[in-house]
């Protein structure tokens, strides 16, 4: 009796402690025997497009950029988190984020490291705000920041200080966004999921490349800026029913046959690119 | 050790997930207390014998009941209140409140129908009058059998308000998130997170537990 019960406890501990611990190391050991295989490639899911419209998007990409997108099987994560996880337990081998995360990520684990080979050269996403249709003022007037920005160098200054730069082991500088008494108002979703452009400092408040540039058009616009921490899903949602006017979007523009409004909703007008940045895959340390 | 530091402590991070703590506690005590009210009322009406107010009830239940929680709030926030100018916390604690009352509602009816109908025929023809037998009669026997039905509403609950970062609002669930991303160290956040609402869990227990053995002594006394 007591035999079996001892037998049952060390089974459900070794249950438990392959569910923990994945069936990544598994995997990790029998790769090399295995390269022609497709490259198991976790990707952030693009707002607005279906995993069948993003196949469409990448053939075009593999056309305009030579890179080799076929020997990839990708699967689509909801954020940062939930790709980092999949990336963690094996479900994929490989991340593909952008630079800037990338080395904010390799800055703040040790657990991943960056894969050389892949020549991801000729893939690069802009970054912009996107608003609704019939807000094309508020299009216009960040249009109009961030031209002013970009030709008095505000804008370089302001990715050194946060991307280049920044010391990724200290919590970045506290923002203050300035506020004009009685000026309209402009409401920012930020969802603190891509890091650091994206992010929200340890006491809970925006921080980070965006909302720099959020304070420095608040300035400019003489309007007050107020960001609203929101779950990345709902974005669309908030965007659409006016709770809020503005979000960040990223536009993946390749060459002349892919147009820059690729998975834009129907009613959302794109502000120019303030950022670019290249493609760059993580894997997991052996 | 070192890492569970700097994730969970360093820099006034624990003050940051008290707060958010702070908002899911807040949501869930006054959806719980909203939707136990209209859960009570709710039943009245469902066990009521004129048939309009019934199939009201009826209906209710099954719609509120039978629907996701999250679409419930995302559609009342983003589609029927939003232009209403309401806070969003408020939003979520009228749609929990709603979602509550549908499962209080027939957690009543349950407890209601496990009481034998005599005793209140019984309580009638030695005088009592209806709400007296109610009271005295049907009342006590009611909390008693619903009491463990209503912790594990009570439980449900509090796990299902961790889907508000879907409407702006910044509660325990967005601030583990929100680490998650900053420390890039997801798993033992998440575990943290799961173990915060795990200690509510059993504080809400606890307090059940506690209850319990009052109401046992007391009628040890009597």
């Amino acid at each position: 009796m007591k035999l079996k019960k001892v037998a049952k406890v060390l089974l459900s501990c070794v249950l438990a402690g392959a569910l923990f611990t994945g069936c990544g190391g598994g995997q990790g050991g029998d790769k090399p025997a295995q390269s022609e295989a497709p490259i198991k490639l976790g990707m952030i899911t693009h707002l607005n497009a279906t995993e069948k419209r993003m196949a469409e998007i990448l053939e075009k990409v593999q056309e305009e950029s030579g890179v080799n997108v076929s020997k990839y099987t990708i699967t689509y994560y909801e954020n940062l988190n939930n790709l980092q996880m999949g990336l963690e337990s094996g479900s994929v081998d490989r991340a593909s984020l952008y630079r800037c995360v990338a080395d904010f990520a390799l800055a703040t684990s040790d657990k991943f490291e960056l894969v050389s080979n892949d020549n991801l050269k000729g893939l690069a996403d802009s970054f912009c705000f996107a608003v609704r249709k019939e807000d094309s003022a508020l299009k216009d007037d960040l249009n109009k920041a961030i031209d002013e920005m970009k030709s008095d160098g505000t804008l370089d200054k302001l990715i050194d200080e946060y991307i280049t730069k920044v010391d990724k082991k200290q919590a970045p500088p506290k923002i203050d966004i300035p506020m004009t008494e009685g000026a309209p108002v402009i409401k920012v979703g930020v969802t603190g999921d891509l890091p650091p452009l994206d992010f929200v400092n340890t006491d809970g408040t925006p921080a980070g490349f965006n909302t720099a540039l959020l304070a420095e058009i608040a300035k400019r616009l003489g309007r007050n800026v107020e960001l609203v921490d929101i779950d990345s899903g709902a974005r669309a949602a908030a965007l659409s029913s006016k709770q809020i006017d503005v979000i960040f979007w990223a536009i993946v523009p390749v060459g002349e046959k892919i147009p820059s409004d690729i998975d834009k909703p129907e009613n959302v007008e794109m502000s120019k690119p303030y950022f670019k940045d290249d493609v760059a895959h993580l894997k997991l340390k052996k | 050790m070192e890492l569970i530091y700097n994730i969970f402590i360093k820099d006034g991070g624990w003050l940051t997930i008290l707060n958010g703590l702070k908002v899911t506690v807040e949501i869930s005590a006054l959806s719980l207390l909203f939707g136990t009210l209209l859960g009570s009322l709710l039943c009245f009406l469902r066990m009521s014998k004129f048939t309009p107010l019934k199939i009201f009830a009826q209906v209710y239940i099954a719609i509120v009941r039978g629907s996701p929680v999250l679409m419930l709030l995302m559609l009342l926030f983003y589609g029927v209140l939003a232009r209403a100018g309401m806070p969003p916390v408020a939003v979520a604690v009228i749609t929990f409140s709603l979602h509550t009352a549908a499962h209080v509602a027939e957690l009543l009816r349950s407890a209601m129908m496990a009481l034998d109908r005599g005793q209140i025929e019984a309580a009638r023809t030695l005088g009592f009058s209806k709400w007296q037998a109610f009271q005295l009669v049907t009342f006590p026997q009611i909390l008693r059998i619903a009491k463990p039905v209503y912790q594990s509403t009570i439980i449900n609950l509090i796990q299902w308000t961790s889907v508000v970062g879907y409407v702006t609002i910044t509660d325990l669930t967005r601030v583990i998130n929100n680490i998650a991303s900053r420390t890039m160290q997801p798993l033992i956040t998440i575990t943290g997170g799961l173990l915060i609402y795990l200690a509510i869990s059993w504080l809400v227990h606890g307090i059940f537990r506690l209850s319990e053995r009052k109401s046992q002594l007391r009628q040890a006394d009597s």
